[in-house]
């Protein structure tokens, strides 16, 4: 690495960068490419050592002993960073605390590099056993071949193949150079489960270091020599357009550099560029930009007015006639569009040099952005460079790449200058790709047994992006004559992936109708469920399997102590899910005062999500997602008022914050060793019902709108 | 612009800036200091909580103007070698998840323990509802501080320099 800063400071050619970087699917690494001043010990990248042993994209392994494996996904809290290279480590038999790891750039040598869907635990699990036990067996046989003994009498432990017999031990880096000249085995055996040093267990993330020490790690602590720091304003109105705007009093402000209006470019939103010296002048320069937009026809569309069409839509499709004598149960749940407010804003930094655009971004599918600027700027895959920062959080909001083709169209106009893109809180709530309202009306008919009978949901959301629903998914399935009317409002308001797409808000209207169904039935909500659980066939519905979802209920339920008599204004709630395959119960325990002040006491949740990586990311993975599910059903609203969103920053738009966070809260994991399931979002779709339907134990009061401080929990 | 000097961790250092620049982009910009982090810029997410003589302060509401001789202590001055009570716990504990806002829960822990080495859970509400953590990693960051308190107490660790 030091080798290739001093030469790039010396100024080698952009091309010849790319050249290098191309090689990674065979053997040499790079990670990053120039430009970082003295004081951003910012870059990462493997060890360009020439004498390494790189038997694939993720590992070196240098003469020195030097061990470095890449991180290949996007890291923003779900410690992705820690955990895959965990997976590699385990097969190669190195101590973890022995490996340097390097986030890899956007490389098609690494795979599925992208950081959504809570996939990038399951798909790289089994390329990356692969990597590390192919590697494993390159030092053994080099080994054996050194020693002149049978591969069958070494073994592997701590970095170093040990010669079982005589004792003879070779640490990796003293086999690098002579197992680089080993052919690579088609099918290195993998280690069974059950001898796992490492997953499974807990290993603190590696930034950790960096982040309580203020290093440099995340998208925005990018700084570059000579860099310019930009803004870019859009219509407020979604779809609006720049019709004229005051640039040239704009250039006359402090610091100001440049600005200038963008359009006409594919996939970039029409807006206003302020280049500026400082993040702050920048800022500043904006506040007295003056721009004339046409608004365009989203500028009708209001949340009031979504709502009387929801309505009339859920209306022009009724239920089909309810059996004779079926006792019969309405309810309508909505909740509201929601902000992904991560907490580093939007930005991206971007240098165009010599027919090259380099980016640093926090991006959750590098691609999407190398894809978007290429299309927008006329530019070649092979000339749009990716690395990938820290990111300061994603829940699907960094999966779109606006903030990639606003920064790489503002450096193309500035060109050899590097110019970060800082979006400023307002408009990244102002420009967000929203989690869609929704809408469910439910209708179900009870038999005189207090069996459900029939099932009926009008559902409403916006037309486009994720969350629709189908017939297909628990509680349906199990309800013969169950049906499901999907209506769509009309587009306009961009709405995008949000951490558990559709369960975030789709579980929580049928876990508390479900609830309902219970208390309509006059029977016990966990026995109510568990026959419910018990009806399902399994492999059906996204692959449902009733035992898990059994097990988990039971264990969550049992833990938390059910069915204990509590006095009014304390109550106990669950809900489940199944989402990105995993199993996952969660019981509440709140109190609710005579006055509607709402207080989670503990939260309990059990999770079958399969094997297991990193115990310690996993917990707290689980924990966060239930706060984050309860923060937004509890606080969070975007509310839509002429085509633009009313809120602009957190003094609008609350979130949960230390003292509303349950003081206890336990996450059980079943012990598995089924391949690993998304664990990244499960934790989040049951864990508002659960509050909700603790708050109706408490209360009598049922929470049927989002979020519930819009209403009211008084009771008497 | 105009010229000001500012005392941050223990340095003296001068930059030209307008007399309106946030202290916070004065660290990120002007000094290369990045770990105090731009999260709101209306002091209500606490992800840019410094020290100021000692106090903790939301650097996106301080213009430089206002900031004269006090003492600016930063993330990266609390201790570098990472040694600080709440660092060591936070990394004992694995309490990041993005890790974006804990500089700013650092920085709002080491004012709280200062003044209340053992703080109950209803200090640490009181104290810390003004620091978002948006991946809502409430629990183990208070489980940081209390680490934090018993460390400290121990004498196993730094005291840092806040």
């Amino acid at each position: 690495m030091k080798r290739l800063l001093e030469s790039s400071s010396a100024g080698l050619d952009r091309r010849a960068f790319i050249k290098v970087g191309a090689l990674a699917g065979g053997g040499l690494l790079v990670g990053t490419y120039l430009r970082f001043g003295p004081s951003s010990a910012f870059a990462e990248s493997l060890p360009a050592t020439a004498d390494a042993f790189t038997p694939n994209a993720f590992i070196s392994i240098a003469p020195s002993g030097a061990i470095s494996i890449i991180a290949p996904n996007s890291e923003m809290g779900q410690g992705i960073k820690t955990s895959l290279p965990m997976i590699v480590a385990e097969e190669l038999d190195v101590p973890f605390e022995q490996v340097t790891i390097v986030q890899g750039d956007l490389n098609p040598a690494y795979g599925r590099q992208m950081s959504v869907g809570s996939q990038s635990t399951p798909s790289n699990y089994a390329p990356l056993r692969r990597a590390g036990a192919t590697a494993r067996a390159m030092l053994v046989s080099a080994a054996a071949q050194t020693w002149g003994v049978p591969e069958s009498e070494c073994a592997t432990e701590k970095g170093a193949v040990v010669h079982l017999t005589s004792k003879r031990r070779a640490t990796y880096g003293d086999l690098a150079v002579k197992a680089a000249t080993v052919p690579p085995p088609a099918d290195a055996p993998l280690k069974d489960p059950k001898d796992f040093k490492l997953i499974g267990t807990r290993v603190p993330g590696v930034d950790n270091k960096k982040i309580v020490t203020g290093a440099p790690l995340f998208g925005i602590d990018v700084k570059l020599l000579g860099m310019l720091y930009a803004t870019y304003t859009k219509c407020p109105t979604f779809g609006g357009k720049v019709v004229s705007a005051n640039v040239d009093e704009v250039k006359k402000r402090p610091g100001v550099r440049d600005a200038f209006v963008l359009d006409g470019i594919e996939g970039l939103t029409p807006g206003v560029a302020i280049v500026a010296d400082s993040t702050w002048n920048a800022f500043s320069a904006a506040e007295s930009l003056k721009v004339q937009w046409d608004a365009g026809p989203v500028s009708s569309q209001s949340s009031a007015e979504m709502a009387r069409q929801a309505e009339q839509l859920a209306k022009s499709t009724p239920p089909a006639p309810l059996p004779a004598g079926a006792k019969v149960v309405e309810a309508t749940y909505h909740y509201p569009f929601l902000a992904h407010a991560t907490l580093e804003p939007q930005n991206c930094t971007a240098l165009f040099r010599n027919g090259v655009m380099e980016m640093w971004t926090p991006t959750q599918i590098p691609a999407s952005g190398q894809g978007l600027v290429t299309r927008g700027l006329g530019l070649q895959p092979k000339d749009v460079v990716v690395h990938i920062t820290r990111l300061g959080g994603g829940f699907g909001r960094r999966g779109s790449n606006e903030f990639s083709i606003e920064a790489a169209a503002i450096a193309k106009k500035l060109e050899g200058t590097p110019v970060k893109l800082m979006w400023r809180r307002e408009d990244d709530f102002g420009h967000d790709n929203y989690r869609s309202n929704g809408w469910h009306y439910f209708s179900a008919g009870l038999d005189n047994s207090g069996k459900v009978v029939t099932l009926h949901d009008a559902f409403v959301k916006m037309q486009g992006g994720p969350g629709d629903m189908s017939a297909g998914g628990f509680p349906f399935i199990v309800i013969p004559g169950s049906q499901v009317k999907s209506s769509k409002l009309p587009p306009g308001i961009p709405t995008g992936y949000w951490r558990a797409p559709g369960d975030n808000g789709n579980v929580w209207a049928t876990q508390c109708f479900v609830d309902e169904l219970a208390h309509a039935a006059g029977r016990d909500p966990l026995a109510f469920t568990l026959d419910l659980i018990a009806a399902a066939p399994a492999g059906t519905g996204r692959g449902f399997d009733p035992a898990k979802m059994t097990t988990v209920l039971k264990l969550a339920t049992e833990k938390a102590g059910w069915g204990k008599a509590r006095p009014r204004g304390e109550g106990q709630g669950f809900a489940i899910t199944h989402t990105n395959n995993a199993y996952v119960a969660i019981v509440a325990d709140v109190t609710v005062s005579r006055e509607g002040e709402l207080a989670i006491k503990k939260l309990t949740a059990v999770v079958d999500a399969g094997t297991i990586v990193n115990l310690s990311a996993a917990e707290n993975q689980v924990q966060g997602a239930m706060l984050d599910g309860i923060s937004a059903a509890w606080f969070q609203k975007i509310t839509i008022a002429n085509g633009a969103a009313a809120q602009t920053n957190f003094h609008d738009y609350r979130m949960l914050r230390m003292n509303h966070a349950p003081p206890v809260v336990e996450v059980q994991f079943i012990k598995s060793s089924a391949p690993p399931t998304g664990l990244g979002e499960p934790g989040l779709p049951a864990a508002a019902p659960a509050v909700c339907n603790a708050i109706f134990a408490a209360t009598g009061v049922r929470v049927r709108t989002l979020p519930i401080i819009d209403g009211s929990l008084k009771w008497s | 612009m105009s010229k000001y000097t500012v005392n941050v961790n223990g340095q003296t250092h001068s930059v030209d800036v307008t007399a309106d620049t946030p202290l916070l982009w004065v660290l990120r910009d002007s000094l290369g200091l990045v770990g105090t982090k731009y999260g709101c810029g209306i002091g209500e997410c606490g992800a840019c909580t410094v020290h100021l003589n000692g106090s903790p302060t939301r650097a996106c509401q301080t213009p430089i103007s206002e900031v004269g001789r006090s003492e600016v202590t930063t993330i990266e001055g609390i201790d570098a070698a990472g040694k600080h009570p709440l660092q060591q716990a936070w990394c004992d504990l694995d309490v990041p998840q993005c890790g974006y806002c804990q500089a700013g829960q650092i920085m709002s822990a080491a004012a709280l323990l200062k003044r209340n080495p053992r703080p109950t859970d209803a200090d640490i509400d009181k104290m810390m509802a003004g620091n978002l953590c948006r991946c809502a990693s409430y629990v183990r960051i208070r489980a940081g501080i209390k680490r934090a308190a018993e460390l400290a107490s121990a004498g196993t660790a730094n005291g840092g320099r806040s």
